[in-house]
Formats: structure tokens, sequence, C-alpha cells
């Protein structure tokens, strides 16, 4: 037992606990020994793949041209690390208010509602630290062992910095639910969390996407820094960077801040939040208010009534569309990465070709994902007097067109540089989306909704073949703008995946055909 | 022969099951079932847990494929013909399927737009639906927030939208309060009345009793008494036993044999 019943250690050993068999779950009904095997290789070969890194570090003071990238480096692994941090602790904190879990049961308990959410707020914490320690204490462990004890720091600070990410991310929550109010809160929260999140992309590649004589600029001023300044590692905005390398006064400075902070708003707001999760539940009982009351005429056909349908639950699912968001955030790099590469001449049709191809298929997937797999009703719909292959063939007409809408912004921008790369590209995505589409009309992953981004946990295969599909596509986009004829390779690859996974055998009636109750 | 809701048929058989079996690995589900619903009846099919009942329900609905036998719905093969089987039938089962981000006018829209009905006849059939079963008022709000008999009258309202022939119901009472209850079992009966044949699935004998026009008990997947209370008491060999003493009567445990 940790603890007292009711006790901050017991519910957030309680909280831990869950997060535990969650985790579990993901490796199926393998054994206890097997998971460890699996955790502990996994472990082995992320030390060892960090190993270079860690060496650089260690050595990197003592050469001169390594020691002018080793503070610029420390502060893209912070602008890496805190927004995550944030993202994950805001997405959390809206998931604990609205998904709810046992906090119905822990509302209606004598337990008192600070230690609930002070509680919830660790937890949090945790999980936001555990999604970004798996790279970050390997690092800490591999620059321990070639270069001193006091690398792991990073321990401590990371603990910290999730304190203090969990408190901004409640304290977010509550404001926005004050200012929103609870419908548009879980919307705004992920929008935000969204943009936060794309932070942690764009910091990672910073040396890549910002233009070369920005780089300079920004090399000079860590060169000669102002004293105190933005640059300045002596600085206070450098304090944790300084704590996770293990100077115990910085780190003693910033372990308490933090420590401070969270049980401010653990007891300031842990009032606030339970009374905006008492408020976020009478939302979730009443049903939104609809925009228009106006009675309009029914409209007629299979077709209409299949891709209305869907078009209405994306529109209606404000979640989706911030995910999908993310998708498309994700990929931005790349492209300003491949722009700023120079090859072929710094076309633009080379950076932006590639990227809409990849968006159509991810994204086509995705949809398709959510047409096919995550139907709310599909006994319903095969009870309906329409052939499977007709429904199947209105789900993937929805998926085109918001898709459509989603590219027309970049292809007519393209097409008014570049024609005939604006026209190529059209095609190329449009058959980088029927093929992501197609595999998961041929393997679908049953699933709800609000796993869209865990959806390939249930087939790893699917998930492989979707990415290998839009990398393949990516390179037939660059080989074509290129005018090489080794585009035609690639497509004969993707090819040869559609027919390996094209479906062999008569379908069930019903998507997901469920055993007789009774 | 496809049959249009205002051609019954009314000397057709409503439903005819002919030695259907459906077995789950090494269980038998249904074991050579046969069963008669005649055109506008009210007809009750009752049996304890794991009878067999709702895989019954779920093969007729074309959900299911049999793995032997025959059904046919007002003469149509529902297991050759499904698409014209299932134009004249509806399926209720006890959880709704709904979608939480419609509201019940864009849910019947749907489901019309499924089933082919005429818009102009659809949305008149929607409103009727609606003030019927005490929906109008909530037309516009999405589903997501509506309670669990809000939600299966929204369903039943679905089930009705396209008027069908047959209807089959597995536990529609299933968490409504009494006056939803009530104004669902008028409803089904309405339907009888104005020729529709209902096949109902329940628990609450006493919907049954009161309701039902002919009653059938399965019982390890086989029908093993079918009629009307008269008859069923008579066979039971209680004139004055209730519907309850009659199933439990019929659905007791076989002893083992020593």
């Amino acid at each position: 037992m940790i603890g007292r019943p009711g006790s901050l250690p017991w519910l957030v050993h309680h909280d831990l606990r869950l997060s535990f068999l969650r985790m579990r779950a993901m490796f199926g009904r393998r054994g206890p020994l097997t998971i460890a095997a699996i955790v502990l290789v996994a472990l082995a070969a992320i030390h060892l793949l960090v190993w270079p890194l860690a060496a650089w570090f260690v050595n990197a003071r003592a050469d001169a041209h390594s020691a002018r990238y080793y503070y610029p480096l420390l502060a893209c692994a912070a602008l890496f690390v805190l927004p995550w941090l944030i993202s994950q602790a805001l997405m959390s904190s809206t998931r604990a208010l609205y998904s709810r879990g046992d906090l119905d049961l822990l509302l209606a308990s004598p337990v008192s509602a600070r230690v609930v959410v002070a509680a919830r707020a660790l937890a949090v914490a945790i999980e936001a630290i555990a999604s970004v320690g798996i790279f970050l204490f390997p690092i800490a462990n591999m620059n321990a062992l070639l270069g001193g004890a006091h690398w792991l720091a990073i321990y401590p600070a990371m603990l910290a910095s999730g304190l203090i990410a969990s408190a901004i991310g409640l304290t977010l929550t509550v404001l926005l639910f004050r200012l929103m109010g609870p419908r548009r809160t879980r919307f705004a929260a992920q929008i935000v969390a969204t943009f936060i999140a794309s932070a942690f992309v764009l910091g990672g590649q910073i040396v890549n996407v910002l233009p070369e004589h920005m780089r300079d600029s920004i090399m000079a001023a860590f060169d000669n820094p102002a004293p105190g300044g933005l640059f300045d590692p002596g600085g206070p905005l450098w304090l944790p960077v300084r704590a996770a390398m293990g100077d115990g006064g910085d780190l003693a400075i910033w372990c308490a801040t933090a420590i401070v902070a969270f049980a401010l708003v653990a007891i300031g707001l842990g009032p606030n939040f339970m009374a905006s999760a008492v408020r976020s539940a009478g939302a979730a009982a009443t049903s939104a208010p609809a925009r228009s009351r106006r009675d309009r005429r029914f409209r007629a056909g299979v077709g209409v009534a299949l891709r209305m349908k869907e078009w209405r639950l994306l529109a209606r699912d404000p979640w989706l569309a911030s995910q999908m968001l993310l998708q498309v955030i994700y990929t931005l790099p790349i492209s300003v990465v491949i722009w700023r590469s120079q090859v072929g001449g710094g076309s633009p049709a080379l950076a932006a070709s590639p990227f809409i191809v990849v968006i159509a298929s991810q994204i086509s997937a995705s949809l398709a994902w959510l047409a096919v797999s995550s139907e709310d009703a599909p006994e319903f719909i095969a009870t309906a007097p329409v052939p499977r292959a007709r429904v199947e063939r209105g789900k993937i007409e929805a998926v085109f067109a918001p898709l459509a809408l989603l590219l027309a912004g970049p292809l007519i921008g393209l097409a008014l540089i570049a024609p005939v790369d604006a026209a190529l590209t059209a095609l190329i995505a449009c058959a980088a989306a029927g093929s992501t589409a197609l595999l998961n009309l041929w393997h679908p992953m049953p699933g709800k909704r609000a796993q869209l981004m865990r959806r390939h946990s249930q087939s790893k295969i699917v998930g492989l073949m979707e990415h290998m599909m839009s990398l393949c596509w990516a390179v037939v986009m660059v080989a074509t703008v290129l005018r090489s004829p080794a585009a035609i390779l690639p497509v004969f690859i993707v090819a040869a995946m559609l027919w390996f996974n094209r479906p062999r055998a008569p379908r069930a009636p019903a998507a997901n055909v469920a055993f007789g109750a009774g | 022969m496809i049959l249009s809701p205002t051609n019954p048929g009314a000397e057709t058989p409503a439903l005819e099951l002919r030695a259907l079996r459906k077995t789950f690995g090494g269980s038998v589900a249904v074991n050579g079932l046969d069963l008669g619903v005649r055109a506008g009846e009210f007809f009750a099919l009752l049996g304890p847990n794991g009878a067999g009942k709702t895989t019954t329900l779920r093969m007729i609905a074309g959900l299911l494929p049999a793995d032997s036998g025959e059904i046919s719905i007002f003469g149509v093969d529902a297991r050759r013909q499904s698409i014209d089987a299932k134009r004249i039938t509806a399926w209720l089962p006890d959880e709704p399927m709904l979608y939480d981000k419609l509201d019940p006018l864009e849910y019947l829209e749907f489901v019309a737009g499924l089933w082919g009905v005429e818009p102009e006849t659809a949305r008149a059939r929607a409103n009727e639906l609606l003030e019927m079963l005490e929906l109008w008022k909530h037309r516009h709000e999405r589903c997501e927030g509506f309670s669990r008999g809000m939600k299966q009258k929204v369903a039943l309202a679905g089930a009705l939208i396209h008027d069908p022939l047959l209807l089959m119901l597995d536990e529609p009472l299933t968490g409504l309060d009494a006056a939803a209850a009530r104004l669902v079992k008028d409803i089904l009966v309405e339907r009888t009345r104005a020729g529709r044949s209902i096949i109902l699935t329940t628990h609450i004998l006493e919907v049954a009793e009161r309701l039902a026009d002919r009653i059938g008990i399965i019982h390890h997947g086989r029908l093993v008494a079918m009629g009307t209370l008269d008859e069923l008491r008579a066979a039971a060999g209680g004139a004055h036993s209730t519907l309850e003493d009659v199933f439990l009567e019929l659905t007791r445990p076989t002893e083992k044999a020593a």
C-alpha cells in the first residue's frame, strides 16, 4: 500500500498504475518476461543510438569548432523539450476534464478537491516527462558514463520542468474554460497545444529552417552575447539549461521554482479545476446548440446521404481537425529543409510538391480510417438496402472533398509559379491519396474516432505500409520535378504493395460483425 | 418480386425461417430453427439469455450469414436477395446506433437517403415521427446530449422512416422510463394495425403477454413452443398459468443424467 487511502501518494500511485496498465496493454498478450526483454532491448538500442551525440557533448568544449555549437544545440534542445511538455500537459489536462474517466468517482468521494487535482496534475507531469524522457534520459546516461555524473542532473531538472509544464497546462485549461466556456475550451486547448507542439518540431529543425543570414546572426550573438541577454548562457533565461547540465545552485532554484509553482497552482486552482470539471460534465449532458434552426428540405440519394453524414461528423469534431492540422505542421519543416537544401536549384516546386503529396496521402489515410473503420453505426448501415461496394464508394467520395479543399490553396499557389509542376503534383497527390485510402478500405482497423492518432497500434504493418506509400509518392514527386525516369520505380513499389494487400476473400456483410447476445 | 410498403401482400407470410442454423466455433447458437410470422402480426420471440434470439434477428437483418437454412421475408429470399429483403425491413437493436454529432432530423435524412425514400416523403414522415415520439422540440439538438430513452426513440424513428413491412426489435424497451415505454408500445401496436409485421425479443414477459398476437419461445437455439398465450398455456398444462409460469416451465434447465 502506498500511503493512506485517499492521500496524495495513494492517488498518484493509482493514476500511475492505470498508465502502466494502459502501456502494458499495448504489448498485447505477451508475458511480463517478454515485455521486460522488449523494453530492455529497446532501451539498449536507444542508448547505443545516442552514443555519438553523448560523445560529441563530452568533447565539444575541448574542440574550438564544436564549442561554437555547444550552447546553440542546448538552446535547441530546450526549445524542443519545454513546448512539448507544456503541450502534453495542456492536452492531458483537457482530457482529464472531458474524458473524465474516474473523475466523477473522485468528485463524489470525500477526498479534497485540492488533493485530487494535485494527484491528477502530478500524473500529467510524469506522463509528459515520460513522453520525452525516453529519448533524453538515455542521452543523460551516456553523457554521465562518458563525461561525468553531473549530467544525471537532467533527471531532477526534467522532473521540475514537468511540474512547471503541468502547472502551466492546468492554468491554461482553467483560463480557457473561464474565457471560452466548456464547449469551446476543448477545441481551443487542442489548437493551442497543436501550435505549442509545432514549436517542438520547428525547434528541432530550427537550424535547417532559418535562412542563412539569420543563422549567421544568431551564431554571432552566441559568440559575443550581451551580458544577461537572450544569448548569454549565464543569463536568467538559461537557468533550466544550466540546471539540466548539473549546476547545483541553478538546479536547486529550478526545482524550488517548480515545486512552488506546482503547489500554488494545485492549491489555488484546484477547486476551480474541479468546478470546471463539473461544468464540463453539464456541457456534455446537453447537446450543442444548432447553428441554424431553419427547417430545410431533405436531400435525396445514397451518395449524398453518406457524404453529408461524413462531412457533418468531421466538421463537428474539432479535435479531429486539430489532429490533422498537427500532421500538416509536422510535415512543413521537411518541405523547408528540402527547399533550403538547394537540390534542383532551390525550386519552389521541389519544396512544395513532396509536401503536398505527403499531406495528401497522410490526410487521405486518416479520413479513410475515420470513414471506414471508425463508423459509429456499422451494423445499422449493413442493414440498409445498399450494396457494400456502394457504401464504400460513398465514403471514399466523402474523403476526397475535404482533402481537395485543404490542398487547393497550395496547388493554386504552385500553379501561379510552375503550372506544369502544379498539374503533375495534383495528379500524383490524387494517386497518393487514392493508394492510402484503398489500403485503409481493404484493411479496416475498427476503433473509435478519438483513437485516430493511435489507430496503427492495431496493425503496425498497415501503419508501416501507409508511411512507406507516403515516402514512395514523395520520391516519385521529387523525381518527377527533377524530370528523372527514376520516378517510375517507386510507383511500381506502391503498386506492388497494393497488389499484395488487395482483398482476396469475400468480406463479411457488416464492417464490425459481432456475435449475437441472445 | 420487390414489394412496396403499399403492397404488403397479405397472403404471403411476413417471415419464414426454415432449418436455420448458426454456429460460432464449436458452439451452436441457432439449431435448425423453423419459425413463421404472419403479415400484420405482432410476434414476440422469448428465450433465456444465450438462447439465440439476437443471433436469429441478426441473421434475418442480414448482419450475420447463416450456416444453413432459409430466410424468406414476404417471399423474398433474404439470403440470396439481401438488398431486396433489407428494403422492406428494419432492425432496431437494444443499443441505439446513432451518430452523436448529428441531430435527429439529420439522422433521419441520412437513414431516408440510405433506404432511398423520396426527400419530400421522408421529410414529411420525419416530422410526423418526431412529433409522435415527442422529439420535435429536440429536432435540432445533437444526439450526444440525449438520454438513453431519447436515443432509443430517435433510433425507432429511424427504423420507421421507410415504413418497413417487417420491423425487428431487439429488447426495444431497455432503458426506457414508463412513459416512453408506453409511447413506444402504442406506436408498435399502431404499426400492426396499419398492417405491418413486428417481431420483438424481450425479457419483459408482461410486454409479450399484453402486446403479442403470438409468442415463440426458443431454448438452446431451438423453438420449444409457439402459439397464442392460450395455446402456450394449454401446451404447458395449466389454463390459469401466467406466461412467466409457461416460460419457466419450457425453459427449465434439464437435469443432468446421473
